[in-house]
C-alpha cells in the first residue's frame, strides 16, 4: 500500500471543517449566554435616581453592554473549553499533528469570534423590540439598519475582535492549566491578587493598565494592529508550549 | 472449522495433505493452476503466509512448480508421486503406530492381522 | 522495506517503566499479534507508534519518521482502541464522513454495508453504544479507512464470539484484497492465531520473542508422565512450566529439541508427548514462576 503524503494546510482546513460540526455545542451556549444578557439588561444597565421635595427622578439606560460582555466571557471559556482533553484528543483520533491542531482551533475560534460578533449586535436589536412592547415610554436610538450602517458594521468588527483576544487569553490559559495543574489556582490568584493589589494602591496597576489600552483606543488601525498582535502572541505562547503535550485519556 | 485445531498438526502441513487429496481426487490435472495462497487463505480462514508455506512444502517435494509472477502449478506427475509418498512414508508410520500400540495392548501381530482384515472401509474389493 | 524500527525503546511513567529496552522490527504487509500479559507495555508501545506520546529513551521509527507530532505518520496509522474519545456531537454517519475526509484510501460503501450488517443505527452517537458496539463501530472504522499501518488495541473487547468471528473474518478478506500492515494486540491468541503472521511476545516491557506462529506452535513439547522419569528426561532441558499432577506424575513444558526417534524413545519410556498451543505457551512464558498461579497456593 503506497504512503499518503499530506500538506499542513491540507489539514488544518480538514480539520477546521470537522471541528465546525464537532464543536457545534458552543454555539448552543452561545444563543443561551446572549440570551440571559438580553434578560439581565431588561431592568437597564445603569441609572441613577435623585429627587428632592417634589420631584423624584429615576433614571436607567438600556444598552446591548451586558450582551458584548457575556459574549467575550463566553469567548474566553468556549476557548479554554476546546484545549481540555476530551476537545484536544478529538483530533488524534484522525490525522493531526499539534501544529494543525492548534491552528485548526485558532481559525474556529476566529470564526466563533465572529458568528459571535454579529449575534451580538442582533440581541440589540432583540433588545430594542423587547424595550419597545414590553417596556413604555423608552426613547430608542435609531431602529434601523440603514440609518448607520458603518456605525453597525465598526460595532460588529470591533465586538469580534474583543471577543477574538478573550479567546486567545482563554485558549493560553486552557493550556497553560494543560500544562499543569497549578496554574489553576496560580493564575486567578496573580489575576484577582492583582485587581487587589491595583485597588489599594489607589493608582492604576497592571491590570487597568491592560484595559486602557485597549478599550480606549480611539484609532481603529492601531487598534487592529494592537488586538491582532495581542492575539498573535498569545496563540503563539499556547502553540509553543502545547507542542510537547502528551495524548493521555 | 476444517482443520484440526487440536494442535496435533500444525495447519500448514494439514492444508498440503489436502492440496495432495485433491490432486489424487483429480481436481487438478498435470500443469493446470492450483489454488494460490491468497485463495486458500480466504477458503480456510487463515494468513496467506501460513497457506504460502502449506504450498511451499508441496513445491519442495517437486509436486508442484512455481511460474514466475503467475502461481503454482501441478508437475505432470504428480499423482504417482503422490500416492509413492504416501505409501512409503505415512502408511509406513501408521503402520509402526499400530504395531507399536498393540504391543503396548499386548495384542498379539495375528491379532492385529485379523483387525485389519474385518476393517471395514466403506467399500467392495478393489 | 521495515515499517516499524525500534530500538532500546524505554518508557517511564511516574516511577514504573512501562517500556525498557524495547527492540523490534516490524516488516511490511505483515499482520502481527502483538501478545503479553496486563501491564506488559502493549498499549503504550501502540501509543508511541502512533504519535501519542513520547518515548522516554530509545527510538522508535515508522515509515523512517519519528512519530510524535508527525503529520506524515499520522496520516498514514491509524490507532484503533477503546479509548477513544470520539466526539460526542457527530452521530455514526458524520463521523464516517469525517474519517472519509481525511483517509484517501476510505471505502464508502464497505463502512456503510459493514455498518448495517451490524445492525449499527447511523443516526446514534458514539457514547450512547454499548462497549461492544463501541468496539463494533472501531472496527468498521479501521477497516474501511485502508490505512497503511492499522493498529488495533484489543479490538474485540465487549464483543460476543459471534462479532469476534466476523471481526477476524472481515480484517482477513480485506487485508487479502488491500494488503497493509496489521498489528493487533488482543487477549484471545487462541482465536486469532489463524489470523496472524507473526508474534511479538512481550513481558515486562521488554520484547520476549518475535518469530511466526507456526514456529511458536512448535517451540516447546509438553511431556507427561511419571515424576521421576519426566526429570531424567528434562535434566538438561530448560524447563518452562511444571505441574503436578496426583501423587507420581507431573506435567512439564520444555523447549521443543525432540527429533522423531527422541521423540519415540520418549512413548515407549511411558511418556505422553503433546504439542502445546501458542497460547497457553504465552501464558507460561510469561508467567512469574514456572509454576503459575498454582504456586500461590502451593505455598503455606
Amino acid at each position: 500500500m503506497s504512503l499518503t503524503k499530506v500538506s499542513l494546510t491540507n489539514v488544518v482546513k480538514k480539520q477546521y471543517v470537522y471541528k465546525l460540526k464537532a464543536y457545534s455545542q458552543v454555539f448552543m451556549s452561545l444563543i443561551f449566554l446572549q440570551l440571559l444578557a438580553v434578560f439581565f439588561s431588561l431592568n437597564g444597565v445603569g441609572g441613577m435616581a435623585g429627587g428632592d421635595e417634589s420631584i423624584d427622578v429615576e433614571v436607567k439606560y438600556f444598552s446591548s453592554d451586558y450582551v458584548t460582555a457575556f459574549t467575550m466571557l463566553w469567548g474566553f471559556i468556549t476557548a479554554i473549553l476546546i484545549t481540555t482533553k476530551a476537545y484536544r484528543n478529538d483530533d488524534f483520533v484522525f490525522v493531526t499533528n499539534r501544529v494543525s491542531s492548534n491552528l485548526s482551533n485558532a481559525v474556529f475560534l476566529l470564526t466563533a469570534s465572529f458568528i459571535g460578533g454579529i449575534t451580538a449586535m442582533l440581541s440589540s436589536y432583540l433588545l430594542k423590540v423587547i424595550i419597545y412592547y414590553f417596556i413604555s415610554d423608552v426613547p430608542i436610538k435609531s431602529t434601523t439598519i440603514l440609518e448607520a450602517p458603518l456605525e453597525l458594521l465598526l460595532g460588529i468588527f470591533s465586538t469580534f475582535l474583543y471577543i477574538f483576544l478573550f479567546c486567545a487569553l482563554g485558549y493560553l490559559v486552557g493550556t497553560l492549566v494543560q500544562i499543569s495543574k497549578a496554574f489553576t489556582v496560580l493564575l486567578p490568584a496573580a489575576f484577582f491578587g492583582g485587581l487587589i493589589l491595583d485597588g489599594l494602591r489607589g493608582k492604576s496597576g497592571a491590570i487597568a493598565y491592560v484595559f486602557e489600552f485597549f478599550f480606549t483606543e480611539s484609532s481603529l488601525p492601531l487598534f487592529i494592529v494592537k488586538i491582532i498582535v495581542s492575539a498573535g502572541l498569545l496563540f503563539s505562547g499556547a502553540f509553543v508550549l502545547s507542542n510537547r503535550l502528551e495524548v493521555r485519556a | 472449522m476444517l482443520f484440526n485445531l487440536d494442535g496435533t498438526k500444525p495447519i500448514y502441513i494439514q492444508l498440503s495433505e489436502w492440496l495432495e487429496n485433491e490432486i489424487l481426487n483429480g481436481n487438478f490435472e498435470s500443469d493446470q493452476k492450483i489454488y494460490s495462497q491468497y485463495q486458500l487463505a480466504e477458503i480456510f480462514n487463515i494468513n496467506p503466509a501460513t497457506a504460502a508455506k502449506g504450498l511451499n512444502i508441496l513445491a519442495d517435494e517437486q509436486i508442484l512448480y512455481k511460474k514466475r509472477g503467475l502461481g503454482m502449478f501441478v508437475v505432470n506427475s504428480a499423482k504417482e508421486m503422490i500416492l509413492a509418498k504416501r505409501k512409503n512414508q505415512t502408511l509406513k508410520r501408521l503402520v509402526q503406530e499400530i504395531v507399536l500400540e498393540a504391543g503396548r495392548l499386548q495384542v498379539s501381530k495375528e491379532e492385529l492381522i485379523e483387525m485389519i482384515k474385518t476393517a471395514d472401509i466403506g467399500e467392495a474389493e478393489k | 522495506m521495515s515499517v516499524i524500527e525500534c530500538n532500546g525503546l524505554t518508557k517511564v511513567y511516574g516511577g514504573t517503566k512501562a517500556l525498557n529496552n524495547l527492540s523490534f522490527k516490524i516488516e511490511e504487509n505483515k499482520i502481527t499479534g502483538l501478545i503479553g500479559r496486563n501491564g506488559a507495555g502493549k498499549t503504550t508501545l501502540l501509543k508511541i507508534i502512533a504519535g501519542l506520546i513520547k518515548e522516554t529513551a530509545g527510538e522508535l521509527k515508522v515509515f523512517s519518521e519519528k512519530p510524535f507530532n508527525s503529520l506524515q505518520v499520522s496520516a498514514n496509522v491509524i490507532f484503533l482502541h477503546d479509548q477513544m474519545n470520539l466526539p460526542t456531537a457527530l452521530n455514526l454517519k458524520e463521523l464516517l464522513e469525517t474519517a472519509a475526509s481525511f483517509y484517501p484510501n476510505w471505502d464508502r460503501e464497505l463502512a456503510d454495508r459493514l455498518l448495517d450488517y451490524f445492525s449499527l443505527n447511523p443516526l446514534q452517537h458514539y457514547n450512547g453504544l454499548s462497549k461492544g458496539m463501541k468496539s463494533t463501530f472501531n472496527m468498521i472504522l479501521g477497516l474501511s479507512a485502508r490505512v497503511p499501518l492499522t493498529l488495533f488495541d484489543e479490538p474485540t473487547s465487549g464483543m460476543d464470539a459471534a462479532v469476534r468471528k466476523d471481526f477476524y473474518r472481515a480484517l482477513l478478506k480485506d487485508y487479502i484484497a488491500y494488503p497493509r500492515t496489521i498489528i493487533i494486540s488482543s487477549h484471545h491468541l487462541n482465536e486469532i492465531e489463524d489470523l496472524l503472521e507473526d508474534i511479538l511476545l512481550v513481558k515486562e516491557g521488554k520484547e520476549l520473542h518475535h518469530m511466526p506462529v507456526a514456529d511458536l506452535k512448535e517451540w516447546a513439547i509438553g511431556l507427561q508422565g511419571n515424576t521421576a522419569v519426566i526429570g531424567e528426561w528434562t535434566k538438561n532441558k530448560e524447563v518452562i512450566y511444571t505441574k503436578s499432577i496426583g501423587i507420581d506424575q507431573s506435567y512439564v513444558v520444555v523447549r521443543n529439541h525432540f527429533t522423531e526417534t527422541e521423540g519415540q524413545r520418549a512413548r515407549n519410556a511411558g511418556i505422553d508427548i503433546t504439542p502445546v498451543t501458542a497460547s497457553d505457551l504465552c501464558v507460561y512464558l510469561t508467567s512469574k514462576t514456572k509454576g503459575g498461579i498454582d504456586d500461590v497456593f502451593n505455598k503455606g
